[in-house]
């Protein structure tokens, strides 16, 4: 490791390249980004997506939907409440759907418009840019203001207003997780839990803790390294593009060689040519470096498209508004395939985005079912410990226990019944109907007996299941299971062999 | 077929000259945040060895979960009675809370077998479970034996272990219930199990 | 310093074959595990076969993946690779064919005889002795061809690709051997010379470090010769090879206890296991991160080019995998998650990401190279790499959510924590069948890419004709001074620096009182010097490692040292030490005749593969099975049976829980007694004759290795044997069930009912290390 770099410090200010990265200097350590402010459409509409998403996380836990929270996944009870629909822990493999839905649903959007869950609905940028990135604005002023005070000794003035911020950061940080909670306890509880000594709920109190110790590290500092570094989902995102899907790119055609402004203002038409007519003729691109200094993750996107890219479309906003000043066409930055920035027309319709879209549709489809067959209760059958069956003096005996779940929030009541049973069978539990509390569950036994002679060997029945509305019947099919049969008459006959002796001998 | 690479666009970062097949390597360094993670996991490894192996400042696993058994013994314990106490039992037998919460276990668990009325084989001859209110008993008729009769199963003749269903507590209710159809000093007998 | 010029071809044929039989044996080795994820779902798809069973067909899975489709890849890109990297043809083409053919015959050996149950019991070495001796053989084969090939090198400076496959080669090959010691009892079987406990700690550092050395190494070496060849860039960083390579082959061979956390295994080596596997996530990322920073440079490429699609993923996915790693290996995090679904999640996200995508990423990119023809489809490699990564996704999330469900609800509680809220262990089973069923799913949709490829390469190939690489070398002659010798390997601050500072390590770890402060201070001393030294001296260090790179005797030299430190100082202890001390408060007594060929049949049916027999000291664990397993119980195990999985239940403590007609129905159908059971129905058990005629050689075995069996005569043995069967018998007879006492289902509810009632009180107290 004998190798001399020349160290850079950590306030030095370079311009993107292409061999490293923006944020790891020379020296290992983290060049802080002040990305500069941009306006403009994208910004805009990122702000109200921005907003409404976190109005949707606030909210969610406080709206009551028959009678607990829209979205509350009671661990504790192992209940999850999804807008009315309880799912008991038998159902969490819906689960799955949740996941890979979630993750259709992004291939999908990613063969189409490449990044777009990073820059524009992942909590990491939500809450960073329309957060924390606020407070910092806020509280410090614009990039050039807070880079100033970055390179300020430390006085009075920089000590009071870091302090505000990350008194701030942390504030946010701790409310963020303890919302993350409620969705957890629900907010009656959580705000019970606030109110008692954190060694009444330790497990809650360090998780939260903890988690809003990350986040404020997260957002205070570690900021897009976790997009550059640990999250493998941009990465694979980046896989998932092709030729036509839109990404946000620099319109290299267009835009070079880019020079200096120097008086051409205007369509490229428009310009003097050089006064020698040899010279070069320059493209859209002044190079004023507006597009790297709003860069949240410190690239230049004229470069193409990079890994640390997460899709935020400041840069388009930030060169729009600079080409309307030099009264040049917008969209030098914009959103476009790679066939449309090579002149081509965008395909939509592409083998693998029909194919996504079918396979979406299917699974839609597939959950749909899946979720609309979920009862408001669950029941189960499954045999008793001990031993397969019992064969008595004169009867042959399996021996059952049933358990019934109600994911309901009021008591139900239900009949357990079973059927296609054949003659001789007689049954015992479940005489009368069972009434569960609000989400309860029972276990109780079903035992049928079968008589000897009527026993001929194995036979499936049916356990029904039906709530006192008679609303629906669930059923599960069980095995009757005994002796070989033929073992069954001969121990039969012996018996009445030696019957019939003993009477004889009486009778003698 | 080797195109070779580009040279950097940058002075502070060096390429080193050798290469291999076409291959070279730039010297550049990884964040100092992810050095500090591994310093920090062999900073972590000390002190978890310090607390565990040299100064045993936590017990080890077998202790720690003995600890943790008996804690839950005490709670079964406390929710309960001492289940080795035939005369903690009779009392219960003559509390009605305690009775009444057994019936309703009982009802819902035990009547396919043993009959509402608790009489089974003597009631209906075909039903499962022997007879529990007379003075005959297969598997021991203290109230103790009872306890682990019920909590312990008869497996080979159907009866299940209720203990691990039920818990101390409701299994104690259910044995004080049974109790309540019987009088302390009682004769009993006790009939080999056949 | 130019010398003569010479032109070299390369034998390319070898990584023609190689690849080839990677990509059947892939196709196979899925398939397979396509056909037993379906029995976990319909019990029937073992078609009544015995060979078809779970039990059987999970190794044959298992290595086929591991040691045919990821070995034939990776000894096909270390071929490929090495030859370029020291510019040099491989050192023997008889070795070269020997090691090829050699490698597939001990596959179609494997295919065989797993099946047949021919097993040693222990996961990823369940291959008989003489296959094993056959595996040493040949892989002994591959380093001789291996080393003489970088001996006789043009490039004299050795690449980091180059460094990961010396570590490959020669901790594989101490891995294996240690691994796979044992004494035959016959043609087809042996027992491990090692018994409970040390089998244990053996068996987990070879199955950890087999991922360590076989899945990862190789393929972080192959990463790192065709990464930045396919995406045309320097690769980002050579201190951080530098530092990676290092500290992973150093660290990863200490994790290996992870695999045993809050068993009976001792304290110390759990913490180990434990605090390792947390170290081991800064160098593993370091790998993935000078990948991904290498191609970061050709981002745009990721577009079109479907190899640095299956890179950049297969980079992510190590990625992820290595961050699932340490995370599983916290002690309170792997209590929820050991045993479950969530460790199959972890090692597909490994095997279908990490080495699926990079043997796809290589074999794309080496097929026009090969045959000189571009290769059939791009778009159709494209769509193998978007069908195959919607598999992982649903695959992995599938299990993700099973295991942490079936976690959960068998850690559930009732009744302010007394009792188990789920006592009924299927009622945990049955909540995941559906995401077992979706598995499949996945599964097959990853199996479909793959053919994809294999017709892709088929179209590409058919017709086209091989060729093979050729180069032109400058002859250099040997520089002087660049021989390092013994004194230049050793005596150097890097080396000399490092050693101190572990030695005193050890002294703290291991010793009390004053000693205990002195290696303490001894390191930190060491730490702070070689800070310093390294500071202002630092050229120094890099000049010796740019020298010991040119030495490559040396260099293997000290990566041997790197990886035999962390076996020594786990594994060591745990041989020497008396068995009899490692019984904490209990010992076992030996099995009976009739036992020991009941437990050689639970191994024979690869019962392990779905049952575990270690109760943790975890209280659900206890709840549910019983009082937690002691070190002793299982000292006499050759092999140990802990298990790392539980489809089923566990059965440490099965003995004498039910009678034996509930075995007896339980194994001719598990359905009749547990509605919902995905257990094969082992119905051939009641036909099969006991092997009584094997058993005095098995005991002599035994006896020779160890186990305290009674001087029997081998007449003595029969008879014991049998009367313990006929008794079985009788007693099945009472509870209604007739069956021929010499019958295999005898002797395996022999050895079923005495689970966890064969220890006695230990005579004395328990040591510690």
């Amino acid at each position: 490791m004998s190798l001399e770099t020349r160290p850079r410090s950590a306030s030095a200010r370079h311009a993107p390249v292409r061999d490293s990265v923006t944020t790891i200097s020379a020296d290992g350590s983290r060049p802080f980004l002040y990305p500069a402010d941009a306006r403009g459409r994208f910004i805009t509409a990122r702000r109200l997506a921005a907003y409404l998403l976190i109005a949707v996380y606030l909210l969610l836990p406080w709206i009551p939907v028959n009678g607990y929270p829209a979205l509350f996944l009671d661990v504790a009870a192992r209940r999850f409440h999804f807008f009315g629909l309880t799912l008991s822990a038998q159902d969490a493999w819906l689960l799955f759907f949740g996941v890979s839905g979630l993750g259709f649903a992004l291939f999908f959007l990613t063969a189409l418009f490449g990044r777009l869950w990073c820059g524009w609905a992942c909590p990491q940028t939500v809450f960073l840019d329309y957060v924390y990135r606020r407070i910092e604005r806020w509280i410090e002023g614009d990039a050039p203001a807070r880079r100033a005070l970055q390179d300020a000794p430390m006085a009075a003035g920089k000590f009071l207003r870091r302090a505000a911020k990350h008194a701030l950061y942390a504030l946010v940080s701790l409310a963020i997780t303890h919302l993350f909670l409620a969705y957890f306890v629900s907010i009656p509880e959580l705000w019970l839990y606030m109110h008692e000594a954190p060694g009444e709920h330790w497990a809650s109190f360090l998780f939260v803790f903890i988690a809003a110790g990350i986040l404020y590290f997260n957002f205070a500092w570690f900021r897009e390294q976790l997009c550059i570094v640990i999250c493998p989902y941009g990465r694979l995102q980046s896989a998932l593009t092709d030729d036509h899907t839109l990404v946000i790119g620099y319109d290299t055609k267009r835009g070079e060689p880019r020079g200096k402004l120097h008086g051409r203002v205007g369509p490229v038409s428009d310009w003097p040519r050089d006064r020698s007519e040899t010279g070069p003729t320059f493209g859209a691109c002044i190079d004023c470096h507006r597009c790297v200094q709003v860069c949240p993750t410190g690239i230049d996107i004229r470069h193409g498209l990079q890994m640390e890219c997460i899709g935020c479309a400041a840069c388009i906003d930030a060169c729009d508004e600079v080409m309307v000043k030099v009264k040049r066409p917008v969209g030098l930055i914009r959103y476009d395939s790679f066939a449309g920035f090579s002149g081509g027309v965008t395909r939509w319709l592409r083998s693998r985005t029909i194919l996504y879209a079918v396979l979406m549709f299917v699974g839609a489809a597939v959950a749909t079912y899946a979720f609309s067959t979920v009862k408001p209760m669950n029941f189960l059958v499954y045999r008793m410990t001990g031993a397969a069956y019992f064969v008595g003096h004169a009867e042959v005996r399996n021996q059952f226990m049933v358990r019934l779940v109600n994911k309901r929030t009021v008591p139900a009541t239900f009949t357990v019944a079973t059927a296609g049973l054949p003659a001789g069978v007689r049954q015992t539990g479940f005489g009368a109907p069972v009434t569960l509390e609000p989400l309860g569950e029972s276990v109780s036994p079903l035992i049928l007996l079968i008589t000897r002679k009527d026993y001929t060997g194995p036979f499936k029945f049916s356990v029904q299941v039906q709530d006192a509305g008679r609303a629906f019947t669930l059923a599960r099919e069980v095995e009757f299971i005994g002796p070989d049969a033929r073992l069954l008459r001969e121990e039969e006959e012996e018996r009445e062999h030696e019957g019939r002796e003993r009477q004889e001998k009486k009778h003698d | 077929m080797h195109a070779s690479p580009p040279p950097p666009d940058e002075p502070g970062i060096k390429l080193r000259e050798h290469s291999y097949d076409g291959i070279q390597e730039y010297d550049q360094r990884l964040p100092n945040w992810w050095l500090y993670t591994l310093y920090g996991a062999i900073v972590f490894w000390v002190a978890y060895w310090f607390v565990y192996m040299i100064a045993g400042l936590v017990p080890a696993d077998g202790a720690k979960i003995d600890a943790e058994m008996a804690k839950i013994a005490a709670v079964k314990m406390a929710s309960s009675l001492d289940v080795a106490n035939d005369d903690k039992f009779w009392e219960m037998s003559r509390n009605p809370v305690f009775v009444d919460a057994g019936k309703q276990t009982f009802n819902s668990l035990c009547i396919p077998c043993h009959l509402p009325s608790m009489r089974g084989k003597a009631e209906i001859p075909t039903a499962v479970g022997p007879d529990l209110t007379d003075y005959a008993w297969l598997h021991g008729g203290t109230p103790k034996e009872i306890y682990v009769t019920v909590s312990k199963g008869v497996i080979a003749k159907g009866m299940v272990a209720w203990e691990p269903v039920l818990g101390q507590k409701k299994t104690a209710e259910v044995v004080a219930y049974v109790l309540s159809r019987h009088q302390p000093g009682e004769t009993i007998t006790v009939q080999p199990p056949q | 310093m130019t010398g003569q010029k010479i032109t070299i071809e390369f034998n390319d044929r070898i990584v023609r074959q190689f690849m080839l039989a990677s990509i059947i044996w892939g196709v196979v080795g899925m398939l397979v595990g396509v056909l037993i994820a379906t029995q976990l779902n319909f019990w029937q798809a073992n078609f009544g076969q015995a060979w078809l069973t779970f039990g059987r067909l999970r190794p044959l899975h298992t290595n086929a993946v591991i040691f045919a489709f990821v070995g034939n890849m990776m000894f096909a890109g270390v071929y490929y690779s090495t030859q370029r990297l020291v510019k040099a043809r491989l050192a023997s083409d008889f070795l070269s064919s020997l090691h090829f053919w050699g490698w597939q015959l001990i596959i179609v050996a494997a295919a065989i005889t797993l099946p047949l149950g021919l097993t040693r019991g222990k996961e990823y070495a369940e291959l008989i002795w003489p296959i094993n001796l056959a595996v040493a053989v040949i892989w002994v084969v591959f380093a001789v061809n291996f080393f003489w090939t970088l001996a006789q090198r043009h490039e004299k400076s050795l690449y980091v690709a180059i460094w990961f496959y010396i570590s490959t080669v020669i901790t594989i090959t101490l891995l294996y051997v240690v691994n796979h010691l044992s004494i035959p009892t016959s043609l087809v079987h042996s027992y491990p010379i090692f018994g409970g406990v040390q089998d244990g700690l053996v068996q987990w550092w070879y199955g950890h470090n087999a991922v360590a050395f076989f899945l990862t190494t190789p393929i972080l070496g192959i990463m790192y010769y065709f990464l930045p060849k396919a995406a045309g860039r320097p690769v980002y960083s050579y201190r951080l090879s530098v530092i990676h390579f290092w500290s992973l082959v150093f660290l990863y061979i200490w994790a290996g206890p992870h695999h045993l956390l809050n068993t009976a295994l001792p304290n110390w080596l759990q913490l180990l296991g434990m605090t390792f596997s947390l170290m081991l996530w800064a160098p593993s990322w370091g790998g993935m991160l000078n990948g991904l920073l290498t191609l970061r440079g050709a981002w745009d490429k990721l577009r079109t080019d479907p190899v640095i699609k299956f890179f950049a993923a297969g980079v992510t996915f190590y990625g992820m995998a290595t961050f699932e790693g340490p995370l599983l290996s916290i002690k309170s995090v792997n209590a929820l998650a050991h045993y479950t679904d969530w460790i199959i999640a972890h090692v597909h996200a490994g095997a279908l990401g990490w080495n699926g995508f990079m043997a796809a990423g290589m074999f794309y990119w080496l097929v026009p190279r090969l045959w000189n023809k571009p290769l059939h489809s791009q778009s159709l490699a494209n769509i193998h790499f978007w069908v195959g990564l919607t598999g992982i996704l649903l695959y992995v999330s599938a299990m993700w959510a099973s295991g942490i469900t079936q976690g959960l609800m068998l850690n559930a509680t009732a009744e302010g924590g007394t009792i188990l809220k789920y006592p009924n262990f299927l009622e945990t089973l049955n909540a995941i069948r559906p995401l077992m069923l979706l598995r499949v799913v996945g599964g097959v949709l990853y199996l479909s890419g793959f053919l994809l490829m294999a017709y892709n390469v088929w179209r590409s190939i058919r017709g086209a004709s091989a060729v093979n690489g050729t180069m032109e070398v400058y002859v250099e002659a040997p520089v002087a001074g660049e021989k390092l010798g013994v004194a230049g390997t050793f005596l150097n601050a890097p080396v000399l620096y490092t050693g101190l500072a572990l030695l005193g390590s050890f002294i703290w770890m291991f010793t009390s009182g004053w000693l205990n402060i002195i290696g303490l201070v001894g390191t930190m001393f060491c730490v702070l010097l070689a800070i310093g030294h390294f500071q202002t001296r630092g050229t120094q260090w890099g000049e010796w490692y740019d020298k010991l790179l040119v030495n490559a005797l040396p260099f293997t030299v000290l990566t041997f040292f790197a990886v035999a430190v962390g076996g020594l100082i786990q594994i060591i202890p745990m041989l020497t030490i008396d068995r009899r001390l490692q019984t904490e408060d209990r010992v076992a007594r030996v099995y009976t005749p009739l036992e020991l060929a009941g437990r050689d049949l639970y191994v024979h049916e690869g019962c392990y593969n779905c049952h575990s027999q270690m109760i943790r000291t975890l209280v659900p664990d206890v709840m549910r099975y019983g009082e937690y397993s002691r070190l002793g119980e299982s000292i006499w195990d050759h092999p140990y049976q802990w298990g790392s999985k539980r489809t089923g239940p566990d059965l440490a403590r099965v003995g004498g829980k039910y009678n034996h007609a509930w075995h007896y129905d339980h194994l001719e159908n598990p359905r009749n007694i547990s509605v919902g059971s995905n257990m094969p129905s082992y119905t051939w058990l009641k036909d099969n004759p006991t092997d009584y005629a094997a058993l005095p050689t098995k005991i002599r075995v035994q006896r020779l290795i160890g186990v305290p069996f009674p001087n029997w005569s081998p007449a003595m043995i029969d008879t014991l044997a049998k009367e313990q069967a006929k008794d079985i018998a009788k007693e099945l007879r009472a509870q209604g069930r007739y069956v021929d006492p010499d019958r295999e289902v005898v002797a395996l509810i022999a050895y079923l009912q005495c689970l966890g009632k064969t220890w006695e009180p230990a005579p004395t107290a328990a040591a510690t290390p």
